[in-house]
């Protein structure tokens, strides 16, 4: 008998250049390309399978693009996720402005999808304070309002997006009462089920 | 270069376009000229006819395997068929139905015979539409192989597919929400069964599954595929008028980091659109999506040439609107409809073939929706290159020196210039050509004109007489009797 296994779908949401594919190809391939501007590397669609507990958690990362042009049909995209990961560049505020956006559509068209901000590019804070232009307490404070957890990565030197990543299948695995759910995406009925479930959990 | 792609197609008389049969709609080469509705009136006979000598064969078939499994299973006193629903049985006969497993692979009369037999079986059944029949065909002989490595649950599924296809027949009338909710919910059991089956390998489940879907979409799709019930084919013909409407698009306009002047790079841009556009030839959703994601790898490639790093969604999506807009692949709102309502759900929910066609969903849904603000154009001259009123190519001379004055030239801009300088030599070239050509066609049509004048002359002057055929000579003689006999040749002895 196969360990259980199971599938997720996880979308990557953020502004263009917040580094969103970067962090999916360190997850992956364990890289960082160094370019004098690294709008994004990597594919857009790449699948990674983590052990957790007894379970293999394989999750799909959907890279989006993230231009204003392409938002009206954003929901394609994070139809049926069950996590996303709403990306914003620690050194540009107006790159925290659009997190709003997305956490709003997605509270209002995939409300049972698990939200993580993930600011990026820490390596540059780091380097120098003064780079800093979204505040990690408003962040912070955002985060707790729509109870989502947050992550602040570097791609570069690989701080955290492990961690991100691991959290990310370890809610999954949690979160998923049936062991095969990969119908229940579509199945309106079903996932009523899996929001109660995971009401009585946390 | 990219201009000049633009006009690539074959175009053809309107006329040629229309249903065969006169009602006035367009008629299609894959419905042999006619009109969906045309067509589908004109072949329901042949359909029905085909799917009962498809039923009558796949009974025989069934009955010849049961008398081979009857044989085996007789002799060890088991009972001769076990439902496939009934799993729970099963398991307490695992014992013994390993056994036969096991026997199985010695003789010879369960496993080669009825094999042999189903290819003699498929002798070619008559009908109207010989090549889907023989897809059919084909497709059918590969789900009985592939079942019957699976032996026994194998036969029952064929069996359940069997009853769920001569089912479905009956439901012609459903919307087709219905209907895909008919396939759905007997994929969902299907699956469920087979998770019990194989104990929750979901890999083999998988590849069941696959060939499942394959067997039954490929009988079911001419009845559900772009079905009267919707109004798909008016969103094809819309689309399509919308994308024709949209032909003065360029890759700058849509921000496409594609440079076709690279000849590896305008390869993979041509057979992406190759791709997109043979989509519609394929019969299994599977085989839809497989389309899709060949034409996405092959947009990568454009895109990784010409930037010298692999692609993300930000580079991939506009070059796939790019793509649509130049391939303008038929039935397309028809195929999207069919592959959402009929491949397998978690295909589509999870994976990269469900990643790449939601891209092309969206693609379609910003072409639908696209305007002056999505084009980075002003309103005014959006609605004038939508009516036709005026093309950017020929308006950039006059507006751009206005807006350049500030801003000084894009690299951007410069290329469009030199890609203009190239259509214009290409233009002129082309004229040339053309001229060329016409004077060899009016050389041609003189020259035969003279060689008939000179054909003519010479008939003319000689003109043919028909003598009266000389007869035998001696045909007239009267006095023939009266001459001496022939010399006889002497021989001299000496």
């Amino acid at each position: 008998m196969t360990a259980p296994r199971i599938d997720a779908k996880v979308v990557m949401l953020g502004k263009e250049s917040v580094g969103k594919t970067s962090l999916v190809e360190r997850f992956v391939h364990h890289r960082f390309l160094v370019g004098p501007y690294q709008n994004t590397i990597g594919a857009a669609f790449v699948a990674r399978s983590l052990q957790v507990g007894d379970k293999v958690v394989t999750m799909g990362i959907w890279d989006t693009a993230g231009s204003e042009r392409y938002e009206a049909m954003s929901r394609m995209y994070y139809r049926g996720a069950k996590a996303a990961i709403v990306c914003f560049d620690l050194t540009d505020s107006s790159s925290f402005l659009r997190v709003k956006f997305w956490v709003k559509e997605l509270q209002n068209c995939e409300e049972h999808c698990k939200i993580y901000l993930c600011g990026t590019k820490n390596d540059l804070v780091e380097a120098d304070r003064s780079q800093r232009q979204v505040d990690f307490h408003d962040v912070q404070d955002f985060a707790d309002e729509i109870k989502a957890q947050l992550f602040e990565t570097s791609s570069k030197t690989g701080c955290n997006v492990d961690k991100l990543f691991q959290k990310v299948a370890e809610d999954v695995s949690n979160t998923d009462f049936q062991l095969i759910t990969e119908e229940a995406g579509v199945d309106l009925g079903q996932k009523k089920n899996a929001y109660f479930y995971s009401c009585c959990h946390h | 270069m990219s201009q000049k792609s633009e006009r690539r197609g074959i175009h053809v008389d309107q006329s040629e376009l229309l249903c065969k049969k006169g009602c006035g709609y367009y008629g299609n080469a894959a419905w042999q000229g006619l009109c969906s509705k045309c067509w589908r009136e004109e072949y329901q006979r042949a359909r029905q006819k085909q799917i009962q000598e498809d039923w009558a064969l796949a009974e025989k078939l069934q009955r010849e395997e049961e008398a081979a499994y009857a044989s085996i299973q007789g002799a060890q006193s088991q009972p001769s068929l076990t439902p496939f629903s009934k799993f729970e049985e099963k398991k307490t006969n695992e014992k013994t139905r390993k056994v036969t497993t096991v026997k199985k692979f010695f003789s010879p009369s369960s496993r080669t015979a009825p094999k042999k037999e189903s290819h003699e079986g498929k002798a070619p059944s008559p009908s109207i539409t010989r090549q889907s029949s023989i897809e059919t065909d084909r497709v059918s002989r590969d789900f009985v192989d592939f079942l019957k490595n699976l032996q026994k649950p194998g036969r029952e599924i064929h069996k359940q597919c069997r009853a769920f296809i001569e089912n479905m027949a009956n439901k012609k009338d459903l919307g087709a929400d219905e209907l895909s909710e008919c396939v759905q919910d007997f994929y969902q059991n299907m699956s469920d069964r087979l998770m019990t089956h194989f104990k929750g390998s979901t890999e083999r489940v998988e590849r069941v599954m696959d060939q499942v879907e394959k067997y039954i979409m490929t009988r079911l799709y001419k009845n559900v595929f772009c079905p009267e019930t919707t109004d798909d084919e008016k969103k094809d013909l819309a689309t399509q008028h919308r994308i024709r409407a949209l032909h003065w698009v360029t890759i700058q306009m849509l921000c496409v980091p594609v440079d076709e002047e690279i000849p590896e790079v305008s390869d993979n841009v041509v057979k992406a659109i190759t791709d997109v556009i043979e989509m519609d030839s394929k019969r299994v959703p599977r085989d839809k999506l497989a389309c899709i994601t060949r034409c996405s790898k092959h947009i990568f490639n454009a895109i990784k040439i010409t930037k010298n790093e692999p692609a993300s969604a930000d580079d991939f999506l506009p070059t796939l609107i790019y793509i649509v807009l130049k391939a303008n692949p038929p039935r397309l709102q028809s195929n999207i409809q069919y592959i959402t309502r009929f491949c397998n759900p978690s295909r589509l929910m999870t994976g990269e073939d469900g990643y790449y066609f939601t891209n092309l969903c969206c693609a379609v849904a910003f072409i639908e929706k696209l305007d002056a603000q999505s084009l980075n154009l002003s309103a005014e001259d959006f609605e004038r290159y939508m009516s036709g009123q005026a093309s950017p190519r020929k308006q950039e001379p006059e507006v751009w020196p206005q807006e350049d004055a500030g801003a000084g030239r894009s690299p951007g801009l410069t290329q469009v210039y030199q890609s203009l300088d190239l259509l214009t030599g290409l233009g002129a070239r082309q004229d040339r050509v053309l001229e060329g050509a016409r004077s060899l066609e009016s050389d041609l049509i003189s020259w035969q004109e003279s060689v008939e004048r000179e054909v003519q002359e010479i008939l003319e002057k000689y003109p043919l007489e028909i003598r009266t055929p000389a007869s035998a000579i001696d045909s007239d003689n009267v006095e023939n009797d009266r001459l001496p006999p022939p010399l006889q040749p002497q021989v001299f002895a000496g």
